[in-house]
């Protein structure tokens, strides 16, 4: 704490330091004015009242010689009155009327000693002359002295004392003349001083004998004006009376009305006269103010460059600091702005007394969608996001938050944009910062703990469904295992028991056999499920010809329809494309899976329907198909048909109860068609049937060449079928090859077309004839047109029905070959073609190798297993063959490397097996020195069925693979195809 | 406040001997052949000094005077029909104003230029009682009064300062009194409507065609550049503050207790004032005062005004001219008007009067009221005229809602609306 003040202060002197030394400087401009002022000041005052001294002196010089002069001019003419005073009174009136005019006196009398006084025109007049009479009468001296005339006029007289004569029977003693105040006033005037100077004569009691004041002299007696108007004390009157009294010269200062005057007063010298001067202080002082204003002026002009520049270079500095903190308080919002833009956690500050947004990190935009602008001006957009809680800060909330202490609480808002969901802990501190209190509120993201809870959660439900799945699978499993196991077990007694009984053996034994079955397809079923939902499961996506997949699922499901003498049709709508891309088998599965259960759930003599349409299709290189399954079997409950697609989900009724089923094919079902990228949708009415659809998008392949059908010179063909509409589809789906169809609804309009187009020299390439048609069916019809063309035209027999009982009278009658329904180009293509080309080919290809092609052979067998080993061991015997056993990897390894070469023929390599598994062995086997070891075919024989049970063999260094239980077929195919007996022999 | 009760009882009066339709009074039912008619107001006749001298006369000659006497309010319009009807009496008593032009004087009245007693009269009553060209109308026999500035000596001697004889000491003086703190003139607004005239009497009275011309509507107080000086002088005042700053507020009332408290050294007004106006028992009293000229800057050594007289006219054309003469004689004769005057407050009217009261500053004024004296011409002589309207005019200017072309001008506006409606 100590530090910190001690930075504060340090802080806080070094703002002021400019302050101070501002201060400084201007106390020193402001002491060293003063002092330079005082001094001026006296210097010119003294200078001032000096001059104002010297004026005076010379107006009260000049003042004096004009009393002398107006005494000397009254000496004269009394000389020339004493000389004249015979002469004529016309003549000294004149005289005295010239002098009049030149010297500009007023008036001039003629005095008695008796007080009385006569002007020259003889008017009597009375004068006072201010008490002066008995200095001019009795001391007989010359004097001045002012009047005031019975016209109110004043007069200054000046009079001197002349030889007793006698004027127009006046006796007088002495003369004088007069002058206006208002003349005698001019000679006092002075115009220094702007004219602001007033000049008295006054006597020495005060009393004012004339004035300069503008206007007229309302002056009775100034040292009582003084004593009344001025600041003087009664000591300054007293001394001011005294020097008067005593003819002294002084100058004092006094304010009158305000104004302050220099008081100047000299004795004139004659009698007891003064003359007085009341000059403003500012008159006298104009040259000293001059420099006074001039020195102030220049005075405040340094101050103010010093101010100036000190403040300058405060706000440089100032500006600077400012600058710096600026630039500080900016690198640190950027920096805060990227941090913050890096996490996601939102910060916020408010002030505390009005809520505004005194800060809001710049990533609320990218967390929550709301503009940062928008935040500033109002943080209540952040309401439009909030999802749990209508007020995202609400004011009773802050304000109850005291100061330094902090609130916090859960909330989810949802992206303003894109609708993501966030979790935040927004917790809010009340805090002061530089005396400001603000709000700071820090919305940690949540989100990642809460997805995870959420995932934890799910997870647990996750878990908790799995085992409850497992459970139920495995209880399902004991039920569904034992079922037939209980049969096989059951039956393999009363076998051992009847085995003496060849009726019940075979009985039984074909019982044990179609459990087996059962728990065969069970098992696969749950093996490929499992597959599925591990994703092991990949799809082997090549080209394949639907007509092909229907046909084969018509062989399948046709007999078991038949079985149940159900209603069994397939239907193409459209010209879906005939090649497609996609996992064949996979497909087959699904179609195979639900028409399986069409038939399964369908009672006796029902119906069951399956059409392929082509949907519109979202690109080009694809077609959108539809496979529709329907029937009018037992349906499903609408609560079912909400878990058809789960795991082990049998609709349990009297009617299903009958049926067997894994309840794995729907769920396996589904999955595929996810797998595809496709959907399976159900509708089903309980009682009424079901309808499964499947829509799927598949990739068609590079098209094949057109010419084909011109290239073999097929360009007509006719067509017989008594539904149109199966002409005219087959009309349709020709379109593209360039091949004209024609096409009749009976066998006879066929015969007639044919005979018509052979006797045109145009006959048909080809003739496709139904076999069930109304009156001639299709291969008496074929029989008519052989007899009438001949046999060069291929007929060909179109039947969705199995053509094995005719097989022999068709091919008698003349017919070549037969077509299943429903119709493809393709598989026209493929039934003509053998017809038109060399079929030297076809007889090369055998698929099923033939029996007996094992026989010979010894294959060393290692199988861990004793019963599979026994049963492999029977089953090569019936083939001929014969082997010998290892019980695992490593015997089997020992015992080829022990024998001789080409002792053993092939190697059936169990992979699970103890000591050495399978793999493991072969790789050994295929690295050890015998003279076989690179050449003697290995087959994996495992129940593992994957796609990469086979690659793991092949890598391992196996030729191929067979799955158990061992179907001998495949076996014989395989050793013919690795050992090539069958071409040897 | 004489005027003001003067007034009020003279309504009251009229009020009280209101007797007839017409308000006529006779005093006597004399109708001997000796016997004089004498026509006035009832109150001028009732006037002490009237009484007295007719007492004497009728006492002194055995001849009976026949008083016809109206109402004041009523007088003019009444004394104006008698005339119309011929029924002019033998002595008509009017004041020599602008309504004595009803009575057709030139035809109606004895010019009195020769009498007797003519050389008795005062310069200033003389003055009153003559025509534009000098004749002698009437004999002034009446109470007056001497208008001027009266200062306080008292508060001008402590100051050593001496009362001013010209306008442009008077400037300096008022300036001088501003200057260390003293009001120079009481001038109250309010109600003081009599100043006005003082400045005016002088532009009138010296030069009488301005008078003739302004009655006869040939010229405006805006063609007469005096008239517009003397407002400006006036409002340049109150500007200096030589009014004081309150005197917008200050009204008759409040005179006395100004001057007499030495807040104001200086105010306009008349000698009698001080003995039937001014309170005594404040700092100053009457001896306390003196009396200059009145400057409004109008005239350069100032002016008083003379009072206004009632003067009595003869019929000339009654058959008893000559004894209405012998009773203007009597009156004129100094015993008479001394005993009818006796201890009546007033200036004189005669040189011989010796038993009326003159104050003391009349008396030490005496040689410049001489000198500076005119009669009452503005308010009397300009037909129109109106002191309240002039007044009126002044504060408008004075409270700064109109300038002094304004000010003069709402002066003329007031005269002619006010001529027109005396008709």
């Amino acid at each position: 704490m100590l530090r910190s003040t001690g930075i504060i202060s340090k802080k806080w002197f070094g703002r002021l330091l400019p302050l101070i030394l501002m201060s400084i400087v201007g106390i020193t401009a402001i002491l060293i004015g003063i002092f330079y002022f005082n001094f001026i000041s006296q210097r010119i005052y003294k200078d001032s009242t000096d001059h104002l001294g010297e004026i005076y002196g010379q107006v009260n010089h000049s003042f004096g010689a004009f009393v002398e002069r107006n005494w000397g001019l009254l000496d004269s003419w009394s000389n020339y009155l004493k000389m004249s005073k015979d002469t004529k009174k016309s003549t000294v009136s004149d005289f005295i009327s010239q002098e009049q005019d030149y010297w500009g006196f007023s008036e001039f009398y003629f005095i008695s000693n008796d007080e009385t006084c006569m002007t020259l025109d003889g008017t009597k007049v009375n004068m006072a002359l201010e008490g002066a009479w008995d200095s001019l009468t009795q001391q007989r001296k010359s004097i001045m002295a002012g009047e005031t005339l019975s016209s109110g006029q004043e007069v200054t007289v000046f009079a001197v004392p002349v030889e007793h004569s006698k004027y127009k029977g006046f006796n007088f003693d002495a003369i004088a003349i007069s002058y206006t105040n208002k003349d005698m006033a001019n000679s006092l005037n002075v115009d220094a001083f702007s004219g602001k100077a007033k000049c008295f004569v006054i006597h020495n009691n005060g009393s004012v004998l004339l004035s300069t004041q503008e206007g007229g002299n309302v002056f009775g007696n100034y040292l009582t004006y003084l004593r009344a108007a001025s600041d003087l004390n009664e000591e300054n009157l007293t001394k001011l009376k005294n020097d008067w009294l005593n003819g002294t010269s002084g100058l004092l200062q006094c304010e009158i009305g305000g104004v302050s005057y220099c008081i100047l007063y000299q004795p004139i010298g004659y009698q007891d006269y003064f003359l007085l001067s009341a000059v403003p202080q500012s008159a006298v002082s104009a040259g000293f103010l001059s420099v006074q204003k001039t020195t102030i002026n220049v005075l405040i002009v340094i101050f103010l460059l010093v101010s100036v520049t000190v403040i300058a270079l405060i706000v440089l500095r100032s500006h600077k600091q400012s600058r710096k903190s600026r630039i500080e308080l900016q690198y640190r919002e950027q920096m805060f702005d990227v941090l913050s833009n890096s996490v996601d956690d939102i910060f916020i500050m408010l002030d505390s007394e009005n809520h505004s947004v005194d800060y809001i990190s710049p990533n609320i935009e990218r967390l929550l969608g709301i503009k940062v602008k928008d935040a500033r001006e109002n943080i209540r957009v952040m309401e439009k996001c909030a999802i749990n809680f209508n007020v995202v800060i609400p004011a009773k909330e802050l304000e109850s938050i005291p100061l330094n202490d902090n609130r916090y609480w859960e909330c989810e808002y949802m992206h303003q944009t894109t609708g993501e969901r966030r979790w935040y802990r927004m917790t809010i501190y009340h805090l002061s910062i530089q005396e400001v209190k603000k709000y700071i509120i820090v919305m940690s993201d949540r989100t990642q703990e809460q997805q995870m809870n959420q995932k934890l959660q799910e997870a647990l439900t996750s878990a908790k469904s799995a085992n409850e799945a497992k459970s139920n699978f495995l209880s399902n499993m004991s039920h569904d295992i034992r079922t037939p196991m209980n049969a096989i077990v059951g039956f393999s007694v009363l076998l051992e028991k009847d085995a003496d009984n060849s009726d019940k053996v075979r009985e039984y034994t074909r019982k044990i056999m179609a459990s087996s079955h059962h728990l065969l397809s069970l098992i696969n079923d749950v093996l490929d499920m499992s597959k599925i939902e591990n994703g092991k499961t990949s799809l082997n996506v090549d080209s394949f010809s639907l007509p092909e997949l229907l046909e084969e699922l018509n062989i399948i499901l046709m007999p078991q329809a038949k079985a149940k003498n159900q209603n069994f049709t397939i239907h193409v709508q459209g010209a879906p494309p005939e090649q497609i891309m996609g996992d064949k088998l996979r497909l087959n599965q699904i179609l195979i899976n639900l028409l399986s259960n069409a038939i399964k759930y369908t009672p006796d003599g029902g119906r069951i329907e399956f059409l392929v349409s082509e949907i519109p299709k979202a690109a080009h290189q694809y077609v959108k198909l539809r496979f529709t399954v329907k029937d009018n079997g037992i349906g499903m409950s609408e609560e079912f048909q909400k878990q058809i697609f789960a795991p082990f989900s049998r609709e349990v009724s009297s009617l299903t109860n009958k049926i067997q089923g894994t309840g794995l094919g729907m769920a396996i079902t589904k999955n595929l068609v996810d797998l595809m990228g496709g959907i399976i949708k159900v509708e089903s009415q309980l009682g009424k049937g079901s309808t499964f659809t499947v829509e799927l998008s598949l990739a068609l392949p590079d098209k094949e060449e057109s010419d084909m059908w011109y290239r073999q010179k097929v360009s007509r063909i006719l067509v017989a079928d008594d539904e149109e509409d199966i002409c005219l589809n087959i009309k349709e789906m020709m379109r593209d090859t360039g091949v004209d169809v024609t096409y009749v609804t009976d066998g006879s309009a066929a015969v007639d077309a044919a005979v018509q187009a052979h006797q045109n020299g145009k006959d048909f390439h080809v003739i496709l004839l139904d076999w069930k048609m109304p009156g001639l069916d299709g291969v008496e019809t074929a029989k008519k047109i052989r007899e009438q063309i001949g046999i060069n035209i291929p007929i060909l027999v179109l039947t969705s029905y199995d053509w094995s009982e005719i097989e022999t009278e068709a091919r008698m009658a003349g017919i070549n070959a037969f077509m299943p329904k429903p119709f493809f180009v393709s598989t026209l293509w493929q039934t003509i073609k053998p017809l038109f080309i060399d079929n030297t080919e076809q007889k090369g290809n055998v698929d099923v190798p033939p029996e007996g092609i094992m026989d010979g052979l010894l294959f060393l067998v290692a199988e861990d297993n004793d019963l599979n080993a026994e049963i492999l061991t029977e089953m090569l015997s019936m083939e001929g063959a014969s082997c010998e056993l290892a019980v695992n990897g490593l015997e089997a390894l020992e015992m080829f490397q022990k024998s001789s070469h080409n002792y053993y023929d092939m190697i059936l390599m169990d992979v699970q097996m103890p000591v050495l598994n399978g793999y493991e062995a072969t790789r050994q086997i295929r690295a050890c020195e015998h003279s076989d070891a690179k050449t003697i075919p290995i087959v994996a024989m495992t129940a593992n069925t994957f796609a990469e049970d086979v690659r793991n063999a092949l890598d391992s260094g196996m030729n191929g693979h067979l799955a158990k239980p061992i179907d001998m077929n495949a076996m014989r195919e395989l050793v013919g195809k690795l050992i090539g007996k069958n071409n040897n022999n | 406040m004489k005027k003001r009760h003067f007034l009020v009882l003279t309504m009251l009066a009229a009020s009280l001997f209101l007797t007839s339709c017409t308000g006529e009074h006779k005093k006597s039912d004399n109708t001997e052949s000796d016997s004089l008619t004498i026509m006035g107001r009832k109150s001028d006749m009732e006037k002490s000094y009237m009484t007295s001298i007719f007492e004497q006369y009728e006492t002194a000659t055995g001849n009976k005077l026949d008083i016809i006497e109206f109402d004041d309010a009523e007088f003019e319009i009444n004394a104006s029909k008698k005339f119309a009807d011929g029924d002019v009496p033998d002595v008509f008593m009017h004041f020599n104003n602008a309504d004595l032009n009803r009575f057709d004087v030139s035809n109606n009245f004895l010019y009195l230029n020769d009498e007797s007693w003519v050389s008795d009269l005062t310069n200033s009553s003389r003055a009153y009682c003559e025509d534009k060209e000098g004749n002698l109308l009437g004999l002034p026999f009446w109470e007056s009064s001497v208008s001027g500035c009266f200062y306080n000596k008292n508060i001008l001697d402590s100051l050593g300062l001496k009362p001013a004889a010209t306008q442009a000491e008077f400037d300096v003086l008022c300036q001088v009194l501003a200057d260390i703190g003293y009001t120079p003139i009481c001038w109250p607004a309010d109600g003081c409507t009599w100043m006005f005239q003082f400045g005016l009497d002088p532009i009138f009275a010296d030069d009488p065609s301005l008078l003739e011309k302004l009655n006869k509507n040939e010229i405006t107080y805006s063609d007469i550049p005096a008239v517009t000086n003397m407002v400006k002088w006036v409002s340049d005042a109150a500007d200096k503050g030589w009014f004081g700053s309150n005197f917008l507020e200050n009204g008759w009332s409040d005179i006395s207790m100004i001057m007499g408290s030495g807040k104001a050294v200086m105010t306009f007004i008349w000698d009698t004032w001080f003995y039937t106006d001014f309170e005594q028992g404040n700092k100053y009293s009457v001896d306390d005062f003196a009396l200059m000229p009145a400057f409004m800057n109008t005239a350069d050594n100032g002016t008083y005004e003379g009072g206004n007289l009632n003067m009595m006219m003869v019929n000339k054309n009654s058959e008893k001219v000559d004894k209405a003469l012998e009773f203007l004689n009597f009156c004129a004769t100094a015993d008479n008007y001394n005993i009818a005057f006796d201890g009546i407050s007033t200036v004189n009217c005669f040189k011989g009067q010796t038993t009326n009261i003159q104050s003391s500053m009349v008396t030490d004024a005496s040689e410049s009221i001489a000198s500076n004296e005119r009669v009452s011409t503005a308010a009397s002589k300009i037909i129109g005229y109106s002191a309240d309207d002039v007044s009126a005019a002044f504060n408008q200017m004075l409270n700064k809602k109109t300038d002094v072309e304004g000010c003069v001008k709402l002066m003329d506006d007031y005269r002619i609306k006010e001529a027109k409606n005396q008709g």
